[in-house]
């Protein structure tokens, strides 16, 4: 625990251990009269006593429920400690210590009343002392330690029952430094705000904002994948989705996979075809886009048309009709310039064995074509 | 086409081109290997795959990761060597992969996604889903341009 470590070497008392709280809750004290001592005598030496109760006691006090008998005498006391509540400037400090344990019951009440257990009570009263640093940028450097010193000690865990009553009696030393700095328990209505905005607190440095940025960036480009895989809207969780569309293109390579064994299939009559099919797409492609330069622009148009034009072949399939091949020596080199820029070296030997047959093929009679293949 | 990526690849991979690109490679394959033997058949398959494959990465020009990485396994293949420009530095994956290890059933499926993406091996998540979508654009329209084909060719 360099947690308790680091308390002990910052409240400079010698490294108390967990284990001796009544100790620590000692420690506390003293800084507490540090913190007071700008305050008059009395109230130091009342508060410190209340503070040096036995764990027991001090255990008792916070199990005290009885709201109804106390709440209207507390809403008195606090009318009477604090009628400015939020005028810092002028502090007046009650010196009767009856008053201040009965105040410092009501916020004990209170809070467990907004959240029973003894972690959220520690949390709130941690916030609340940070509220208070916040809302009094004027006080002491001795008291921001001690705010530091108690955040600390709240954020490590406590393991045991004795640890435990240690922590009461430290969370009713907080309330009562809250009391004796005229902050009733309606300071404790601002703490959700504060402490959602620890939470946000923690998850600003780089690193988790680089994840999460990414973490959203991945969640997007999901969603988009899921609005192409069909049947994929209604499934949730990232991992059934990744399965769904791993599934989804794994069919689809094996869809590929089996038309190409049909088209090895239907090996002779591609043979036979295939100059039809060229000279039908190739015809289609040149009256739409491989015309001029207005390429870009006819392009929608160009995609609509050869659908339709694949829709009519499978409806019917186009007669053989290889006098109208549309090669002629206007088109072909530029052809031939447009892919070299597109595609790189790497396309001119394909490119040019392709324009070697359109050639020939353009240039052979068409049965003498077929009875070559 | 190269004035035109923005145009092509932005949503529709055109079918055209594909269909273009296949056709010519089918009768570039017919009169490369004229010979009917039907013990060369699953060469066959084979090739007019890679075909298929290759044409639809130039339909769907160079500058996805996908595409370049299909045109360059064809192009070992075939014992050439391709140069695409390159335009970013490579992150490899394995590097980043160590320092992920939060979700691990959503990296394992990550990782499978990537054995199957040509090319995913070298990719970040997002950047991987990003090549999945437009991958599955691609073999979507190659499928069914291919289902056109065989629909056309095969005897009635």
């Amino acid at each position: 625990m360099d947690l308790t470590g680091g308390f002990g070497a910052r409240s400079g008392g010698g490294g108390p251990c967990r284990e001796a709280t009544g100790l620590e809750s000692l420690h506390i004290g003293d800084e507490f009269r540090q913190l007071v001592t700008t305050l008059p005598p009395e109230n130091a030496g009342s508060f410190t006593a209340l503070l040096e109760l036995p764990p027991t006691q001090a255990v008792e006090l916070l199990h005290f429920t009885d709201t109804s008998s106390s709440q209207p005498a507390v809403t008195g006391i606090g009318g009477d400690i604090a009628p400015p509540l939020h005028s810092f400037g002028t502090l007046t400090f009650p010196s009767n210590p009856v008053l201040m344990e009965r105040a410092a019951r009501f916020s004990v009440i209170a809070t467990e009343q907004q959240n029973g257990n003894v972690s959220g009570e520690t949390t709130t009263s941690s916030s609340a002392n940070l509220d208070r640093v916040k809302t009094e940028p004027a006080e002491t450097e001795s008291s921001q330690r001690l705010t530091s010193d108690q955040a600390v000690e709240n954020q490590s865990p406590c393991p045991s029952q004795n640890n435990r009553s240690g922590k009461r009696k430290e969370f009713e030393k907080k309330v009562k430094s809250s009391t004796k700095k005229n902050k009733s328990s309606e300071e404790n209505e601002k703490l959700p705000y504060v402490h959602v905005r620890a939470r946000r607190g923690q998850a600003t440095d780089s690193h988790s904002l680089a994840e999460r940025a990414r973490r959203e960036k991945i969640n997007a480009r999901m969603k988009l994948l899921q609005e192409l895989v069909p049947g994929c809207d209604k499934i949730q969780g990232t991992a059934l989705v990744l399965d769904e569309i791993i599934n989804h293109v794994q069919s689809l390579q094996r869809q590929v996979e089996m038309l190409s064994m049909r088209l090895a299939a239907v090996n002779p009559r591609i043979d036979f075809n295939l100059d039809t099919i060229l000279a039908s797409e190739n015809g289609s492609l040149m009256d739409g886009s491989f015309n001029g330069t207005a390429m870009q622009l006819a392009w929608p148009h160009q995609v609509i048309e050869t659908e339709q034009s694949y829709h009519h072949r499978q409806l019917q399939p186009p007669p053989p009709q290889p006098q109208q091949w549309p090669f002629d020596g206007l088109n072909q080199p530029a052809w031939g310039r447009e892919e070299d820029q597109d595609h790189g070296n790497d396309h001119n030997n394909l490119m040019a064995v392709s324009e070697n047959l359109m050639a020939g093929s353009a240039n052979l009679h068409p049965n003498q074509v077929k009875m070559e293949l | 086409m190269a004035s035109q990526d923005k145009s092509i690849n932005t949503d529709v991979p055109e079918k055209d081109v594909f269909a273009l690109h296949f056709l010519q490679s089918l009768s570039n394959l017919k009169t490369q290997n004229p010979s009917n033997s039907p013990d060369k058949t699953n060469d066959r398959v084979k090739k007019i795959k890679m075909a298929a494959y290759v044409s639809m990465a130039r339909a769907a020009g160079g500058r996805r990761l996908w595409s370049r990485a299909l045109l360059r396994r064809a192009a070992s293949e075939n014992n050439k060597i391709v140069r695409f420009p390159r335009r970013k530095r490579r992150v490899t994956w394995l590097s980043r992969r160590r320092c992920n290890r939060r979700a691990p059933v959503e990296e394992k499926a990550a990782d499978r996604l990537r054995d199957l993406v040509p090319g995913g091996g070298e990719m970040e998540t997002s950047k991987l889903m990003k090549e999945t979508a437009h991958y599955i654009k691609c073999l979507s329209m190659q499928v069914k341009v291919m289902q056109c084909l065989v629909d056309g060719l095969s005897p009635k």
